[in-house]
């Protein structure tokens, strides 16, 4: 663990930009058609539910990393197999997500550049940050999350101007039932973005005020939530169901959209400066969660020395977890929401609070916090 | 790269000792020590001796000893010369004291006269304009500050232009430097302490700061860098800047300079520490944050609003400054669908002719650009017009004429020069200068998403820096939302109440409550519902 300590502001900052990352990107909750903003808002719901049971587990254990509780809650032994998969499912979704953000550079961007250098590019920046520390990457947070948000605003109400919202897309809610919805909230919206919080568990020790920690996060998670449901139901109304849901990059194509005075029109650059920073912040965040997971787990002295290493782990990985984008969007459509994030954001951080409650029953008064 | 640097910087011991800096002390013999004086300076035609026989019953033989050109020659003879030899009642005055302490406390008429005992420090008083008085058979002699010489007078600025403030600028003279701020703050809590750096130079170094207002873990670290700093010479304080700044590595600068005493002035009473050089203008002060390298006085001496404006403007200048080539690069490279179709047909019509790609056609340009802006600043004034006319004409008209770059690139040019220069502090806008080539670069391969890429880092690395321990962009991250009013914007003053947090102590508070002005009650005008603090 690196000698930093953030405050609440900047984890609230961090966990907005993180949150953002995917929404931007990828369509969510789409299985619910229409209904996908109220499939991600339930979501967000739920995201909060596993927020509370990782910040019981923090409130066992405040000051130190989850990589170090659970070795104290399960054994020495497995404590460091469990924490060892976990950093190996923070490297797989770094370099998931990694890959999505090349993906999409290369499809809208940059035919001719090969994958590898797109990635390779975005890499090192998050290398060169990750070694900064996370000091520095909640200081950045904060000045992104304000070119970010100037930007998310002011394509807000370009969409607007422009006399694009068509809110009879919309229409009808809950066509199929909540049925349909739930489903959606339990197979997808659930885990990505609003359970992969889990992440955050690796940052809480850095909090400086330990008890704003659940203001700060719920906040951050109301308030992406929120941004999330809207730009997908703008995506929606301005595209309909059956673009978005074709479509690779939904916001993208609503960007696209935008014509106003025949002069701002478009305007990719809005959607791809805000499209890499949230991405990169994601990255960020995953990968540093990992390379302080392992520097824990092996006790290494300088955990910027890992950076490295541990960055052409994630780079390669990137570019190998899947041979084409179909198969890659295929694997985290089917295989991941079941075999990763179910078990690693719900299962496990679930049967460790029941564990530690156990173990801790008899001093709980004592530690327990307010 | 540190290792290097200390490696290069190693004290060099010989030097020192052969610089003459031995404690030996003084001969009783007056021949002696003129002997050795002679012998160590290697009658040097600047140091003068002047020997003098005084007018007491044992007929002392007396050497006064100066360096001509940095004494005030006026008052070596009125108040030295002239008291000794002409003083024929010194054997009166003297009693029973010895002919030193008659001199030094009943003839010499100066303001500072200090007793010395070994040569280190008379070659130290020696040289920095004192005159030495050595009396036969005495194992000590006296220092009086005759200090004088040519100074430049207190001028204007010339590189820190204000519209609306003092005229002051600061001299080469360190007394007059600490002078010109003392006499903005008459309090006495400003505090001076000075030293000596250089082993070859002994150049007087000293810091200001407020007392009660400078955090002093601030002005213990300013210090420690200071005496940890050991180089043959200090020319400038650039030198100190280099050896004592917290990221030697970076193109930002991480010390504020300023040779505006009333500058200096806010800063010490904002929390900073000054320091002084001897024999330059530049004043540094520490620790320095990132929007102080865009703030200019004129933001402090007209209205709040204007203040903010300009200086916000100032920032979004500094970002073209940076951007505007790459961007162009970027976007007639990879991104032509997003140039507006009407701009795009001019565009590719002016581009048509030019065999270059754009990329190559900006570093043309830019390059030219500086090398003009170089020209400019070294050529003496006389022929600095034939630069003028050759660069409008060569880069303005011929290089479009003959086809080897298209007009636009000549705007983006002109645009880019033009914002370089809104930068109120040099060492920032140089720093934009060179990163721009590197985002020049980065705009030919990989357009925007490289653009975005280098924008992110240079955000992180700002953010990495720090200044004597205070995070670089504070206040903007870490956001203390009661430093902003002073960032970015300029809140005005009744409304900023308080000091910088992170630099000060925890005296913070600096305008008191009720200050917002208004009409006056008496006229019904306006109901005062003032809030206090």
């Amino acid at each position: 663990m690196e000698k930093a300590k953030i405050n609440a502001s900047q984890l609230f900052v961090l966990i907005f930009l993180f949150e953002l990352g995917s929404a931007l990107l990828v369509s969510l909750g789409l299985s619910a058609k229409q209904d996908a903003w109220i499939a991600i808002l339930l979501g967000m719901v739920a995201g909060m539910v596993l927020f509370f049971v990782y910040l019981s587990l923090y409130n066992y254990y405040p000051d130190i990393l989850p990589t170090e509780y659970m070795q104290k809650i399960v054994g020495r032994f497995f404590g460091k197999f469990l924490a060892c998969l976990y950093i190996v499912y923070f490297m797989y979704i770094a370099a998931r997500v990694l890959r999505d953000f090349g993906e999409l550079l290369v499809t809208f961007a940059y035919n001719e550049t090969p994958l590898f250098i797109i990635n390779a590019v975005l890499f090192l920046a998050i290398v060169y940050t990750v070694r900064k520390g996370i000091e520095v990457m909640a200081r950045t947070g904060e000045i992104l999350f304000v070119v970010l948000y100037f930007l998310a605003i002011v394509g807000f109400i370009l969409v607007v101007v422009s006399g694009l919202i068509e809110i009879n897309n919309l229409k009808p809610v809950l066509e199929e039932g909540m049925g349909t919805v739930l489903k959606t909230v339990i197979t997808e919206t659930w885990y990505v973005p609003f359970g992969e919080i889990i992440v955050f568990t690796m940052i809480f020790p850095y909090v400086n005020k330990p008890r704003k920690i659940k203001v700060a996060c719920l906040s951050a998670l109301a308030l992406s939530g929120i941004n999330i449901t809207i730009t997908t139901a703008i995506s929606i109304s301005v595209l309909g169901v059956d673009l978005v849901s074709r479509s690779q990059f939904p916001l993208l194509n609503t960007i696209q959209a935008i014509q106003v005075a025949e002069f701002l029109e478009r305007l990719d650059v809005f959607f791809m400066v805000g499209l890499i920073m949230a991405g990169f912040f994601k990255i960020s965040i995953y990968f540093y969660a990992a390379v302080t997971g392992l520097s824990n787990v092996f006790n290494t002295k300088e955990t910027s020395k890992l950076v490295y290493p541990l960055g052409f782990v994630v780079l390669f990985s990137s570019m190998t977890i899947a041979s084409s984008y179909s198969e890659h969007i295929r694997e985290g459509l089917q295989f991941v929401p079941l075999y990763m994030h179910l078990p690693f954001q719900v299962i496990i951080p679930s049967l460790l609070l029941l564990i530690a409650f156990i173990k801790n029953r008899k001093k709980k008064k004592g530690v327990h916090q307010k | 790269m540190s290792f290097r640097l200390r490696k290069f910087f190693r004290p060099n011991q010989k030097a020192a000792e052969k610089s003459g800096h031995t404690t030996e002390p003084l001969n009783s013999s007056l021949q002696k020590n003129l002997d050795a004086l002679n012998n160590r300076t290697g009658y040097s035609s600047d140091i003068i001796i002047r020997k003098l026989e005084i007018e007491d019953n044992k007929k002392t033989k007396v050497a006064i000893i100066f360096v001509e050109g940095i004494v005030d020659s006026r008052s070596i003879n009125d108040f030295l010369v002239h008291s000794l030899v002409s003083d024929g009642d010194l054997q009166d005055k003297q009693a029973d004291q010895s002919v030193l302490d008659t001199i030094a406390d009943k003839v010499v008429s100066v303001g500072i006269v200090n007793r010395i005992h070994d040569w280190k420090k008379l070659y130290e008083s020696l040289m920095s304009g004192h005159t030495i008085i050595l009396v036969d058979g005495m194992e000590q002699g006296l220092a009086t500050s005759t200090k004088g010489g040519e100074k430049r007078s207190i001028e204007e600025p010339p590189t820190e232009i204000s519209i609306r403030g003092p005229r002051e600028g600061f001299t080469e003279n360190i007394r007059t430097n600490t002078a010109l701020v003392r006499r903005r703050i008459k309090n006495p809590d400003v505090r001076v302490k000075s030293m000596t750096i250089g082993q070859v130079t002994n150049t007087n170094v000293e810091i200001m700061y407020i007392e009660g207002i400078a955090n002093k873990k601030i002005i213990q670290e300013v210090c420690d860098r200071l005496e940890r700093i050991d180089i043959d010479s200090i020319l400038e304080s650039g030198y100190i800047e280099e050896l004592i700044e917290d990221e030697p590595v970076s193109p930002f600068p991480t010390i504020h300079f300023t040779e505006r005493p009333d500058v200096v002035s806010g800063n010490i009473l904002e929390g900073r520490v000054a320091i002084f050089v001897n024999g330059t203008p530049f004043v540094l002060h520490a620790p320095s944050l990132f929007v102080q390298f865009f703030q200019s006085v004129d933001d402090y001496y007209s209205r709040a609003y204007i203040g903010s404006s300009l200086r916000f403007l100032r920032i979004m200048v500094f970002l073209i400054s940076l951007y505007a080539p790459a961007t162009y690069v970027a976007a007639t490279t990879f991104h032509q669908e997003m140039i507006p179709t009407q701009l795009l047909i001019v565009l590719s019509a002016q581009r048509e002719a030019v065999p270059f790609p754009a990329v190559v056609e900006a570093f043309i340009m830019e390059i030219t650009f500086e090398i003009l802006r170089e020209a400019g600043i070294r050529m003496p004034k006389a022929v600095g017009q034939t630069v003028s006319i050759v660069g409008a004409l060569v880069i303005g008209q011929a290089a479009v004429q003959a086809g080897i770059v298209s007009p636009a690139m000549v705007i983006i040019v002109a645009i880019t020069a033009i914002a370089s220069f809104t930068t109120p502090s040099y060492s920032m806008a140089i720093a934009a200068r060179l990163i721009r080539f590197f985002l020049m670069v980065l705009a030919a391969s990989f357009g925007f998403y490289g653009l975005i890429l280098s924008f992110i880092v240079i955000i992180v690395h700002l953010c990495s820096l720090r200044s004597f321990g205070i995070p670089y962009m504070s206040p903007l991250a870490p956001f203390i939302p009661a430093d902003f009013g002073d960032s970015i914007i300029r809140l005005p003053w009744w409304r900023d109440k308080k000091r910088p947090k992170l630099i000060g102590t925890n005296n913070t508070v600096r305008v008191g409550g009720n200050q917002e002005p208004g009409p006056p009650d008496s006229r019904d005008m306006k109901k005062k519902t003032r809030k206090g603090d």
